[in-house]
Order: C-alpha cells, then sequence, then structure tokens
C-alpha cells in the first residue's frame, strides 16, 4: 500500500468503455474482492469458460455494488507504487455535471476513454471540458478498443489527432495529456506492454497512473466555507454549516461573510458533533461567530478571513462550453447560475469570444450568438450578488453550471473577477 | 443505460426533528425509478445530525433533479446537496 491518495475520474463518452476500464484497473491491480473472483470463475467453468473471470466480473461488479445494503460510492478503490486511487465513474449523461461540479470529493486527475472506432463523441468534448471545468491537472487519454480496429497505428493516430485538437479547443494544455493505445477488454497496455502494439514505446496505463504528479491539498489557499444552511441553536445562538473548501478556520479568527459584508470572531467550531480547535477542507462544520444573528447571513454566502475576504463580483469573465441549448444564445440572456451552495440569476453581458473547434485558436470577436457545442469566452453579470473567485487562484469557487428550463445547458470556469 | 449512485445530503431544519420519521419520509417521496440504498448519518454540530441517503437513479435525463426537488419538498427537511455521484 502507499500512502499518497488520489481522487481519479474516469470520463469519456458512453459506449467508449469507461466501465470495462474501471472493472480492469480493479481485476489487474487485485482490487476484486477473493469472493468475488472465485463466485465468477466457478460460474466460468459452470459455464465451460474457464479461465474468462474478468467478462464475469464486470457483468457482476454493478450488480453486487446495487445489491449491497450500502453503496459507498467513493469505494473503487485500487493502488499503485505511489497512490492509492479512489475511481469516480463519471455518469455520462450530462444531467450530472451540475452534481459534478457543486459536489464534494473533486477530481485530482482523469484518464478520458476514447474508443478507437469511433473517435471523439459528444460526451467526449463535453467531458474533457468538464475535466478542465473541475481544475483536473493531468488528462490520461486511454484510446480504446484497439482490439476493434486490429491495433492500427494509423488508427490510433488519427484519432490521437482528433482529441488534440479537442483539448485545445478547450486550452488544456496538450503538454498535460499523455495517450496510451489499450484494450481494456483484452488488457493490452494495462498492466503489461502487449505485443499487439509493437508501434508504441510509450508508458503503459499504471505506469503512467503511478507517474501522476502528487495532488496539493488546498490548505495553503485562503480560507473558503460556502453556507450550506443557516440554524438558531438554543444555548449557542446563530451556527451557520457548511463545508470547508479550501484554507482552515481556526477558533479565534476574524472571519468575514460574503456577499453578505459582516463578520466576526469564531468562537465554537463543531465537527462530528465535537468542539474542535481547528478545520480544515473536507471538514463538515457548524460554527458560532461572535456577533452574527440568523438574518445577517444566508445560504450561498462565502465565510473567509476578514483580511482576504471571499470576492464579490459585480461582472466576471468565464470561460463556458454550450451543452445543450434549443436554440441560441445571446447577449442579455439571464439563466440561473449554480456555483457552490449559491443560485443565483445572472445576465451574459456580452459574448467576447468565440472559440474555433478545428483550431482552438480565436474563431470570432465578439460573435453574435453562440450554441450547442460551442467553447466561449463571456462576461457576466450576476443579478443579486455573488461571491466566486478566479479558477486560477481558488479552483473549488471558480466554477458553475448553467441552468435553464430543467436542464444544464452550460458549464464554465471563471477567468476574473472584477469586484464590486 | 447504466445507473448512477448520487450520495445525497439531506439536512434537517432542527436538531430536535425525528430522524427516523424523516428518513421514512424521504423514502416514501421517491420519484418513480428512484430507489434508496441505504441511509448513513453524520453528526454535524451541536446536535445537527445529517443524514445522506444513497438514491440510485437512471444515468439519463433529468439526473438527480427530481430527487433533489421531492426531498426538498419534505417536512423536517432544511436543505439538499448531491454530495457525489458514480456510475454503478
Amino acid at each position: 500500500m502507499s500512502e499518497q491518495h488520489q481522487n481519479l475520474a474516469i470520463i469519456g463518452h458512453v459506449d467508449h468503455g469507461k466501465s470495462t476500464l474501471v472493472g480492469r484497473l480493479l481485476y489487474e491491480t487485485g482490487s476484486v474482492p477473493e469472493h468475488v473472483i472465485e463466485q465468477h470463475r466457478e460460474e466460468a467453468e459452470e459455464k465451460g469458460k474457464g479461465g474468462f473471470e474478468f467478462a464475469y466480473v464486470m457483468d457482476n461488479l454493478a450488480e453486487e455494488r446495487e445489491r449491497g445494503v450500502t453503496i459507498d460510492i467513493a469505494h473503487q478503490e485500487f493502488s499503485t507504487d505511489a497512490y492509492d486511487f479512489t475511481i469516480v465513474d463519471c455518469p455520462g449523461h450530462r444531467d450530472f455535471v451540475k452534481n459534478m461540479i457543486t459536489g464534494a470529493s473533486q477530481a485530482d486527475n482523469a484518464v478520458l476513454v476514447v474508443a478507437a472506432d469511433d473517435g471523439v463523441a459528444p460526451q467526449t468534448q463535453e467531458h474533457v471540458f468538464l475535466a478542465r471545468t473541475l481544475g483536473i491537472d493531468e488528462l490520461i487519454i486511454g484510446i480504446n478498443k484497439m482490439d476493434i480496429v486490429d491495433y492500427k497505428e494509423d488508427t490510433y493516430n488519427e484519432v490521437v489527432e482528433e482529441v488534440t485538437q479537442l483539448l485545445k479547443q478547450v486550452q488544456f494544455n496538450t503538454e498535460d495529456a499523455s495517450f496510451i493505445p489499450i484494450s481494456a477488454f483484452e488488457g493490452d497496455n494495462i498492466a503489461e506492454a502487449s505485443d499487439n502494439t509493437g508501434w508504441y514505446d510509450g508508458e503503459i496505463l499504471l505506469e503512467a497512473l503511478n507517474d501522476l504528479p502528487e495532488p496539493e491539498p488546498p490548505t495553503d489557499a485562503p480560507l473558503r466555507l460556502p453556507i450550506q444552511d443557516v440554524y438558531t441553536i438554543s444555548g449557542i445562538g446563530t451556527v451557520p454549516v457548511g463545508r470547508i473548501e479550501t484554507g482552515v478556520m481556526n477558533i479565534g479568527d476574524n472571519v468575514s461573510f460574503q456577499p453578505s459584508d459582516v463578520g466576526g470572531e469564531v468562537k465554537t467550531i463543531e465537527m462530528h458533533h465535537e468542539e474542535v480547535p481547528k478545520a480544515e477542507p473536507g471538514d463538515n462544520v457548524g460554527f458560532n461567530v461572535r456577533g452574527i444573528g440568523k438574518d445577517d447571513i444566508r445560504r450561498g454566502d462565502v465565510c473567509g478571513p476578514a483580511d482576504d475576504p471571499p470576492s464579490v463580483a459585480e461582472t466576471f469573465q468565464a470561460q463556458v462550453v454550450v451543452m445543450q441549448h434549443p436554440s441560441v444564445i445571446t447577449a442579455g440572456y439571464t439563466p440561473v447560475f449554480h456555483a457552490h451552495t449559491s443560485q443565483v440569476a445572472c445576465t451574459i453581458e456580452s459574448i467576447d469570444k468565440k472559440m474555433d473547434p478545428a483550431s482552438g485558436e480565436v474563431a470570432e470577436e465578439n460573435p453574435d450568438f453562440i450554441q450547442s457545442g460551442d467553447a466561449a469566452v463571456v462576461t457576466i453579470r450576476p443579478q443579486k450578488p455573488l461571491s466566486i473567485e478566479p479558477s486560477s487562484e481558488i479552483p473549488e469557487l471558480g466554477s458553475f453550471a448553467i441552468r435553464d428550463m430543467g436542464q444544464t445547458i452550460a458549464a464554465g470556469k471563471v477567468l476574473e473577477v472584477n469586484e464590486k | 443505460m447504466g445507473k448512477v449512485a448520487a450520495k445525497i445530503k439531506v439536512m434537517p431544519n432542527s436538531p430536535e426533528i425525528d430522524l427516523d420519521a424523516l428518513q421514512e419520509r424521504l423514502e416514501s417521496s421517491l420519484p418513480e425509478g428512484a430507489k434508496i440504498n441505504g441511509v448513513e448519518r453524520e453528526e454535524v454540530a451541536f446536535g445537527l445530525v445529517a443524514l445522506y441517503p444513497t438514491v440510485i437513479v437512471p444515468d439519463g435525463s433529468g439526473g438527480t433533479e427530481t430527487v433533489e426537488e421531492n426531498f426538498t419538498g419534505v417536512e423536517g427537511v432544511e436543505s439538499v446537496g448531491v454530495e457525489n455521484v458514480g456510475r454503478i
């Protein structure tokens, strides 16, 4: 076992083999419980398919998990020499994008699965952008199903080129991306270099995972604690509750709530119903601040240090990708933005640039409109005060989902905040 | 179409609430096609206890939206938020 931990997102289009790859990684690293392997081995032998447990493991893992009394989603784990990985197999449908942006577990790095016989598909684009929005540092791209294309180098190169273009479109640094020809089903280049791809001499998947850079915990960033709820507790007073995204909160700290613009000294912090002297990223806490009443603060406020308070945007510039919209988006459009615990109607004040999918360069300055599939830079004006941060400074508070008509229509990351 | 497990954090509106009864109300508020697969509890602070039902929904249109809306409407619920999602 290793000591370092990484959250690894598995992303890609729905039929490109994500689940098979998850199964293969668990299988090759000995992370599937012995009784499961044993059970499938017996079943396989009964059916005259001895020695082919993998397919059975795959078919039954999902059922196994669904049957369990509780499913710990964050419990598909495997280890390499350097890291313990927790796998998140990202949902395929775009309506889950909001959850991935406002949810708790941020992925450190990601494996993008692209089927060699299909190339870049709609969800490939959405997921690549999502990876960028979520602040994924490094992307490992598994060109999967190489067995189906007879392990042809030409086909591999074509798909690599296609994906490279896509990365450029969303301005993902292609130097932080590595490509590997794999077959999750056959096991090529996962745990061992495959003889079927003699033309490839790069890292195999488990090596690439092992060589990922260490994730840096966000304790160096200033305190940012989006408020989820505010209670009045008898004998204590006003208690805001939320999860610390970045930084550290100590008793005695002088804090500020934005955009409500009130503050005071932290008197007590409780976590797991016990008083603690300080709390760190990921901790769910309730706390009490001297002089703050229940009506002074609300859900959507962000708590930070009084001398480095959370930013409140008059306007902000962001990069967005439109995932689905029945018509076109023009300046003046005012959907609801979901960022951390906040939901605020915001107007797209101007569409500043549209990116060319082929080159990744600016295709058009100040276009009249953008539509599904477009990546663009836009300027946004919140209709009510909103605390949000540039993604380059505090990625945990720098992304948002845009919703309208009951759907997630776009996702974005904040480039620059023009403060009030 | 696959299925997605969503761990949802449900905060009660007071520390005095009967959590067993709240859990039952959440269960009966589920839309068709969704099911709860276990509920964890976490003591947060000052007597407040968060419920974390894991809800299984199809990996399809609408995501966890209806579940969130229905949970939000349940008596005794202060707030509802999806903690994490993953295909099973």
